[in-house]
């Protein structure tokens, strides 16, 4: 087998290019694997122009976010399948453990009535809320030009279905507790219905169908996933804190750790597409189209609040945009919050 | 215990459908994504997957397996089994892994669609872990044969094949494209984790790890065994799918659906599988044949399932059950004579102990088969190589994308199965390829076999060195015969003790 001129390969010839280091598990199991974006006008081994392929020409290779080399993209974090279980593994011991002592020590006994009464209506509604970012993330995945991008959107998926699940966790015990509030019954008619999930629902639906991979990698990790975590994750769980439920205090803050992940790799990504000229004016224009909604919708969100609802939204704004002021996007009427609402 | 059980809440997490009203639900789920063929919402909110899983279950648990896989290879490696391995075994991992990583990823892909597309609440929610689980199928199966990287360009190809349009690449490409990433969501759970995950799977990944552990390569058997494991999970999310197709009128469909995955899929099985099994394990490492194998897991397993399922054996049940004992005997000796075009070194696999067992497991084999090999054996004992290689093109089948296989020697059957279509001429190996394409034709009818983009001037120069050179193939990477010819000496000392 080696009696050519070809020399012997110390990795992937994909990663030998000029490549003085040795590349790190993650790179050896990550990179190259889209073998679809090699030929840009065909991207399966059938006919050119079914409606997938045409699908993916349109919505992936065409996209106005352009960079020659999407393959470059390295996830900061270099997260690996068996790495992600391990952490996430440990996680849910934590959460799992909270959950376990909370319920052990009576707690949800000792909530006031008229904060039971308001998770019925703003907490365990959020599980369609979280669905709605699993389909997001699963959308990015299987249209991100390039596998180290897709298997970022792998993880946030299983994330999202994570935070699915805590919610849908809690809304039996809460069911269990307080039978009669409507817990594990009407969230689905107050997620379609109650005025405070409305600015959401608009803002998830819409994003859903934004069909070019980039900007629905934008709506979702750079607008849609801020405005959540922000309101639905940060704020309502510093209102938990004053109202005695430490437990979701505790347990939006174990979810936030992984939003911190998804943004970590989100920033590297804008960073990288910045590189290329064009860019940054198609992604002012995709934040000067979502970022509106999203802020209207944590003020809907936040205005259901028992109390300084209007100050809860103004933190949630500011922290949003100071996120996007990381982005290095420095459009200043897209990074500063609209405070006059 | 103040902790809830899985059930308690399990159905909480799977009821997540709502009714859109910024957008309409026809927007939201376009039906070429979707595929939920009309059948209503509150229909596909049924929809029960038969093996229940949950995050944190999940994340536990696939933690332990990975642990168990890594840690058989980091205990094996200074054994370095694949330095003592038979040339053969040696080229079955090269060709598995060849095949496997991307097309893993790809499967991501799949279960990435129904994850976001599919109307069955529990179809969306288990195809995440699907997308995690391919996830750990394409990783795994990188980084094993990374670690062989120095040993030959060939293992270069567990990440470059799919990459390249070498034939056997593009022929897995054509079946995984059109069963994995190419359709919508409940044509994919019913083609890929119905068909191909329920049938086929088992075949590569149980079949060979059985030959695997025989041969004693107990990191490659450990490995694969430990991937089905997930692929038996998560390949059941086909089953609710077609009982709702079916009890909604949609029975034939999911039929038809059902019938172009495993034929295409056994088609890609003949040429990769098949040789592997058959020839290119050692004889003593064989635990059963490829016929054996197949007739256990698609015939009487798979055959039971769609049964059950209410659906019907495939129309072509006979032809399979015909070229059980043909097809992938042809592909063998097309595959081993144009063995330059491989990224893999095929055994020939035909030595006189080799002969006895084809013998005995195809009755025949040696006044169809064997008459061929005595053909190549004849050569190679009289310094003839160069006629060992083609010089011509085979034929390529429009659907397979293989070559027009049939069974010479006595029982030749040689026949092209021809279509015209919309002004083009098309060539299959069967009249089951050529019923793929008749009932789809849009799915296939402008796609360019390797022959087709020869003659279309696209492979230049135009002789094998530019067709080698337009499948990615250097001089290292080329296969040869595994064993170097060896296995003509027994005949040369057969015929020196006759003389
Ligand atoms: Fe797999
Ligand atoms: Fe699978």
């Amino acid at each position: 087998m080696t009696d050519s001129p070809l020399p012997t390969l110390k990795t992937w010839s994909y990663l030998s290019t000029g490549a003085r280091r040795r590349p790190s598990e993650y790179e050896v199991v990550s990179t190259g694997l889209h073998y679809h974006t090699l030929d840009q006008n065909r991207p399966w081994e059938l006919d050119p122009n079914i409606p997938m392929a045409q699908w993916y020409k349109r919505y992936r290779n065409q996209s106005p976010l352009r960079h020659p080399d999407w393959d470059a993209f390295r996830d900061p974090d270099e997260m690996i399948y068996r790495t992600y279980n391990l952490v996430q593994d440990g996680q849910e011991n934590y959460v799992y453990g909270l959950f376990d002592q909370f319920n052990e020590r009576g707690h949800d006994q000792l909530l006031d009535l008229e904060w039971v009464r308001f998770l019925a209506d703003a907490y365990t509604p959020s599980r369609y809320l979280f669905h709605a970012l699993q389909l997001g993330s699963a959308y990015v995945h299987q249209m991100a030009p390039a596998s180290t991008i897709t298997n970022c959107a792998t993880y946030a998926t299983a994330d999202h279905l994570r935070w699915v699940t805590h919610t849908a966790y809690r809304t039996r015990e809460l069911a269990n507790a307080f039978p009669g509030l409507g817990f594990a019954e009407c969230e689905r008619e107050r997620w379609e219905t109650d005025p405070r999930w409305q600015g959401f629902r608009e803002l998830v639906e819409q994003a859903l169908v934004a069909w070019d991979w980039a900007e629905a990698f934008t709506a979702f990790f750079l607008i849609v996933k801020p405005a959540v975590e922000e309101a639905v994750l940060n704020q309502l769980g510093e209102l938990a804190r004053a109202h005695g439920d430490t437990l979701l205090g505790l347990l939006t803050q174990a979810q936030t750790r992984d939003a911190e992940r998804h943004r970590r790799w989100g920033v590297a990504l804008v960073t990288m597409a910045l590189e290329q000229p064009g860019n940054r004016e198609v992604l002012t224009g995709w934040l000067g189209k979502w970022v509106p909604l999203a802020e209207a919708a944590v003020e809907e969100f936040c205005a259901g609040f028992p109390s300084d609802g209007r100050a809860a939204a103004q933190r949630a704004k500011h922290a949003m945009a100071s996120f996007r002021g990381s982005l290095l996007l420095a459009a200043s009427h897209l990074t500063q919050p609209n405070l006059d609402q | 215990m103040a902790l809830l059980k899985r059930e308690d809440w399990y159905d909480l997490a799977r009821t997540t459908s709502w009714t859109p009203s910024y957008v309409s639900e026809e927007v939201l789920f376009p039906e070429e994504m979707s595929g939920s063929r009309g059948i209503p919402m509150q229909v596909w909110e049924t929809y029960d997957e038969p093996y229940k899983t949950s995050y944190p279950e999940y994340v536990s648990i696939q933690r332990e397996k990975d642990a168990g896989t890594y840690s058989v290879k980091a205990a094996l490696e200074r054994a370095a089994f694949v330095d003592k391995a038979d040339p053969g075994w040696v080229s079955t991992m090269i060709a598995h892994y060849g095949a496997i990583p991307l097309g893993e990823y790809l499967a991501s892909i799949g279960e990435a669609r129904m994850a976001r597309f599919s109307k069955a609440p529990g179809n969306r929610n288990m195809a995440v872990f699907g997308m995690m689980d391919e996830n750990r199928h394409t990783q795994l199966q990188l980084f094993f044969p990374h670690a062989n990287i120095k040993r030959g360009r060939q293992w270069d190809w567990a990440h470059k094949a799919l990459r390249t349009n070498e034939w056997a690449a593009v022929a897995a490409r054509s079946l995984f494209d059109d069963i994995t990433t190419a359709r919508d969501a409940i044509s994919t759970a019913i083609m890929l984790t119905f068909a191909f995950e329920t049938g086929f799977t088992n075949m590569q990944f149980l079949g060979l790890a059985a030959d695997a552990a025989e041969t004693g390569d107990h990191t490659f058997a450990s490995l694969i065994s430990s991937i089905q494991t997930d692929e038996s999970r998560h390949s059941q999310q086909g089953g609710p799918a077609l009982k709702i197709l079916i009890e909604n009128g949609k029975q034939a469909e999911a039929q038809q659906l059902v019938d172009v995955a495993i034929w295409r899929s056994w088609k890609l099985f003949s040429v990769l599988t098949g040789p592997i099994m058959d020839y290119y394990t050692p004889v003593a490492g064989r635990k059963l044949s490829f016929k054996e194998f197949m007739l256990e897991w698609i015939v009487g397993q798979f055959e039971r399932q769609l049964l059950d399922m209410g659906l019907e054996k495939p129309w072509y049940w006979d032809i399979l059950m015909r070229d059980l004992d043909s097809t992938h005997h042809g592909m063998h000796l097309g595959v081993w004579f144009w063995r330059r075009t491989v990224w893999w070194n095929p055994a020939a696999g035909v030595t006189p102990e080799d002969r006895e067992w084809l013998e005995a497991k195809y009755p025949g084999w040696n006044k169809n088969w064997g008459r061929c090999w005595d053909v190549i054996t004849d050569n190679l004992l009289n310094g003839r190589e160069a006629l060992t290689h083609p010089e011509t093109l085979p034929l390529i089948c429009h659907m397979c994308n293989l070559p027009i296989a049939c069974t010479p020697g006595d029982g030749w059957d040689g026949q092209d199965w021809p279509l015209e279509h919309a002004g083009r001429l098309y060539h299959f190996g069967s009249e089951v390829d050529r019923w793929c394409f008749e009932i789809n034709p849009d799915q296939y009818k402008g796609h360019q076999t390797i022959v087709d983009r020869f003659l279309a001037g696209l492979i230049l120069p135009p002789n094998l060195k530019g067709a080698l050179k337009y499948m990615g193939l250097a001089p290292s990477e080329q296969g040869q015969d595994a064993h170097g010819y060896a296995w003509i000496e027994k005949f040369r000392a057969a015929k020196a003790a006759a003389a």
